[in-house]
């Protein structure tokens, strides 16, 4: 049996090292941090299984498909500028995922108002995004006559994806939010004294993955 | 439960790849000036893909974690490529199969061949 | 600066639970959220079990109850089908086995999050009661089938179609919920929360059967959920993705444009691997059946691992050779033929490693070992069926008849099912205390056997001649349909009659030998694995006392040349 010290090797040795142990394989992960890792490749699935769905809906279909700079672009000083409001969107869960990364530094040095107070930004940001979202569904909605069953726009399949994507990423960003406001309340009033501060990277890891699914949503389907 | 040296890394990194992550974001948008076609195409995934290593490697740290919690992680997704590798093949067939058999032409485009010659032969 | 590793789950303390509440309905015990998944499970397995009852009884003796109507019989098919695959199958060979084997066999003192593990199974539960609630809303529940295609399912004439299926995917997703959670701690703790000496290649096979299981779960359980949304929004607010323009009773309907098959695609892609994640858990009890009830370590453990983790791996590439006959791609049978053939061959290294431990070894014929060497048998026939449905042109005449019913009945229903049995004979003593009735079990397991043997043999012939699946009516109103069938399908509700009622049996068993079965001791069967060697049995609230224990061998020490005993726990030290 090794000791940590000697398990440690080159990269290759590593790995056949890890899974050749005994009590952990991954060795120095908290328990939580695996949780949450292995949930996130759930997770991952999830939404591929989404995307996959509108990559088919969006292929198949002979009805031409909405051009997304169009039906997203916000008329700002007398210009129709294009995803105005979705370029500002990005903006915004960019920097959150900023906040958080440095939350999370903080947490390990133990700087527990500092951390706290980014968690709270990074929420705060969150928050900002999720009512945009929402000001963008109700534009669309009352506005332009966009629902899951039609759209004056091309197939009406745009609609149900829309809704769909967006309001599971909205989802995981509300959740998020609790998630990160729960937390932080927790780190002022001490729960996690006693610890690392590792929850505040476990938590920060959910964050950036829904940044990330951010990212895909953006990419696919406002893009392309 | 050993704990191994938390993110100790210097604030550094997370400020240039936050900076990087918004220059690749503006990039992604003007991608938006491109028409449809191969370019807007291959730079929108190339950016998607930047952008998103970049989360994963620093902000998840995954650069810093050992190959055995690297391989839980990213071996799984390569599964994911096969379902849409085969669902984009299959999309498209069903779009050729709708085409082929509905008498439906895109618009602007001219009707398919096939079926012009199914009409011609038809004695109507 | 060396530090030797020390498992966590040494250094925390154990918060024993007060109250009854606590302690029993609300437990965070893994023994005893075991038993709640697996009391749960099988409570709604008597239900698809006499849903099936009711099902042979129409299909072997049409019109003999005459509140069997096409509705009926069509909701009892699917819902017979979704509770034994979900609800009773994945829910106890994960829910059950997993929550109590793992712990013990690795040395744990419990998951790692016990709170979620507590949750997971409410949320179950939750699951379980929506899933019954399709039989009080109006029109029932829906008829679709288990496969639930769109885009029958969601339109008028499939029973069930205004509330049942809602129910249906509701608690479908209710359902991936308690999965995910139970499975993220199951996969935390393999991976985490072993005890000193430990490593994954020492794991017995249970182990790796249902960490191989959870982690297939985690990674299909999205396309269900997904698949489960979309046609949920198709149904209740209309979307298009699985609905193209149609026609439903003279009306054309508003949907267009959406596609059934990528529904289909979506369905498969978490059906193929599901029937993994039931026959992998049975593939590893079954490996510890065997090798405790021969004296005999298992037959090329190693490869026994490595096939564990192939078929899983490879299970996600299979999906559509459910599809050869749906109108997909033409050239994508030559791929899935492929690889479903390619997934035999790990298969096939198992079975033949089960053999080679067998051969030449001290076999008890315990009822645990008569159930695990029915398992191998039925477990052959029903994958050479298998052989012959994964070739595409053999599949085309053979596809949506009996054959294939009696191909998934042999692979998931009779084999898993067996191993289930043969599981809950072999720890039943640790988990209570006392044996299960021997005379009971013997009476069960050969009527079962033989019976399932005289039910599922029959169909392939049926399936042969070309008796489709899933039809009401089967007898004289078609022509196709040869008297020899009709006979054979009486016998075969008859056997399936007697099958069913010998189950009653063995749940009496299990109630009446917890109050008087014989005592049985901390390792009645002697056997190796660290579940056998707790201080106390039935294992108490933390399962090791103070230390946990030290593994320092394998876990199929069994008749060791020059060894005293047959047998050597894995904690027992090398002198």
């Amino acid at each position: 049996m090794k000791t940590i010290s000697e398990a440690r090797g080159t990269l290759v040795t590593t790995l056949a090292d890890d899974w050749g142990s005994d009590i952990a394989t991954l060795k120095g992960v908290p328990w939580g941090k695996v949780m949450m890792w292995v949930f996130l490749v759930s997770d991952t699935f999830i939404f591929t299984c989404f995307l996959v769905g509108y990559m088919s809906v969006r292929m198949s279909t002979i009805e031409p498909w909405p051009n997304p700079s169009e039906v997203f672009a916000l008329h700002a000083f007398g210009v129709s500028v294009p995803l105005l409001l979705i370029a500002i969107m990005t903006f915004i869960l960019i920097s959150s995922s900023g906040t958080m990364a440095m939350a999370v530094n903080m947490g390990y040095q133990r700087r527990k108002k500092a951390a706290t107070n980014l968690i709270l930004v990074t929420a705060l940001l969150g928050a900002m995004f999720v009512g945009m979202q929402a000001f963008e569904w109700s534009k669309l909605i009352l506005d332009e006559g966009v629902r899951p069953w039609t759209n004056p726009f091309g197939a009406p399949q745009f609609g149900a994806v829309f809704f769909m994507v967006t309001g599971f990423h909205g989802l995981h960003v509300s959740a998020g939010v609790i998630y990160l406001l729960t937390i932080a309340f927790r780190i002022r009033r001490g729960k996690y004294d006693e610890s690392d501060f590792e929850i505040v990277e476990i938590s920060g890891l959910y964050w950036h993955f829904v940044d990330l699914v951010w990212v895909f949503i953006f990419a696919l389907f406002y893009l392309w | 439960m050993t704990k191994e040296t938390g993110q100790r890394h210097p604030i550094r990194i997370y400020l240039v790849v936050w900076g990087l992550l918004f220059l690749v974001s503006a990039l992604s948008y003007s991608t938006d000036f491109l028409d449809r076609g191969f370019w807007r195409w291959t730079l929108i995934l190339l950016f998607m893909v930047l952008k998103a290593g970049f989360i994963v490697a620093v902000f998840m740290h995954m650069r810093w974690e050992r190959l055995a919690l690297m391989s839980v992680v990213l071996v799984p997704p390569v599964l994911l490529m096969v379902l849409v590798g085969l669902m984009t093949i299959e999309s498209d067939y069903t779009r050729s199969m709708r085409i082929e058999h509905f008498e439906t032409a895109i618009p602007g485009e001219a009707m398919p061949v096939v079926e012009r010659e199914i009409r011609n032969r038809r004695p109507d | 600066m060396t530090e030797i590793e020390v498992p966590y789950q040494e250094t925390i303390g154990v918060r024993h639970p007060r109250s009854w509440i606590t302690r029993y309905w609300f437990s965070q015990d893994h023994k005893v959220i075991a038993v709640q998944y697996g009391v749960t499970a099988i409570a709604v397995g008597l239900v698809a079990l006499v849903l099936s009852g009711l099902m042979r009884i129409q299909i072997g003796f049409p019109g003999l109850l005459p509140f069997i109507t096409p509705d009926v019989y069509y909701q009892a098919v699917t819902m017979h089908g979704m509770i034994m695959v979900i609800f009773l199958l994945t829910a106890f060979l994960l829910g059950a086995f997993g929550n109590f084997c793992v712990p013990l066999m690795l040395g744990a003192r419990d998951m790692v999050f016990p709170f979620v593990n507590m949750l997971s199974y409410h949320v179950y539960l939750l699951s379980v009661v929506v899933l019954m609630a399709s039989y009080f809303v109006p029109g029932g529940p829906t008829g679709a089938g288990w496969t639930l295609y769109p885009p029958q399912a969601i339109l008028p004439g499939t029973p069930g179609v205004d509330w049942g299926i809602v129910t249906m995917l509701l608690s479908l997703i209710i359902f991936v919920v308690a999965f995910t959670m139970g499975g993220l701690n199951y996969i935390t703790t393999i991976l985490q929360a072993r005890t000193r000496g430990m490593t994954l290649m020492r794991m017995p096979l249970t182990v790796w059967g249902i960490m191989m299981a959870t982690v297939l779960g985690l990674l299909a359980f999205p396309a269900l959920f997904v698949s489960g949304v979309m046609m949920l929004l198709d149904k209740l607010v209309g979307t298009s993705f699985f609905m193209p323009a149609i026609v439903s009773f003279g009306q054309p309907l508003e949907h267009s444009g959406g596609s059934p098959l990528l529904f289909q695609h979506l369905f498969w892609f978490f059906g193929h691997p599901e029937v993994y994640i039931v026959a992998l858990p049975a593939f590893g009890v079954v490996s510890e059946l065997i090798s405790v009830h021969s004296r005999k370590n298992i037959f090329g453990y190693r490869m026994m691992v490595w096939a564990l983790v192939a078929i899983g791996a490879l299970s996600f590439v299979v999906w559509a050779h459910h599809m050869y006959v749906a109108g997909m791609h033409p050239y994508f049978g030559f791929f899935f033929a492929t690889t479903t053939l390619i997934i035999a061959v790990p298969t096939a290294i198992k079975v033949y490693n089960w053999v080679l431990t067998l051969w030449k070894a001290n076999i008890k014929l315990t009822v645990p070992m008569l159930f695990a060497l029915a398992f191998i048998l039925t477990f052959v026939v029903g994958g050479l069926s298998g052989l012959f449905l994964g070739n595409v042109i053999i599949d085309v005449p053979l596809s949506d008849t009996y054959f294939v019913v009696a191909h998934f009945h042999m692979v998931m229903g009779v084999a898993p099912i067996l191993v289930i049995f043969g599981g809950i004979y072999h720890w039943y003593p640790k988990l209570t205390g006392r044996m299960l009735n021997n005379t009971l079990g013997q009476l069960h397991f050969w009527v079962t056997f033989l019976g399932t043997y005289a039910i599922y043999y029959p169909m392939h012939y049926l399936g042969f001649i070309g008796v489709p699946r899933r039809y009401y009516a089967n007898g004289m109103e078609s022509d196709f349909y040869p008297e020899s069938a009709a006979t054979l399908n009486e016998f075969i509700t008859i056997a399936a009659l007697v099958v069913g009622l010998m189950q009653f049996v063995f749940v009496y068993n299990l109630i009446a030998s917890y109050f008087r079965g014989k005592a049985a001791g901390s390792n009645p069967w002697e056997a190796t694995t660290l579940e056998w060697q707790t201080p106390n049995t039935p294992p108490s609230h933390g399962n090791w006392g103070d230390t946990l224990p030290t593994v320092h061998r394998w876990a199929y020490d069994y008749s060791v040349p020059d060894e005293d005993q047959d047998f050597i726990p894995q904690n027992v030290e090398h002198t």
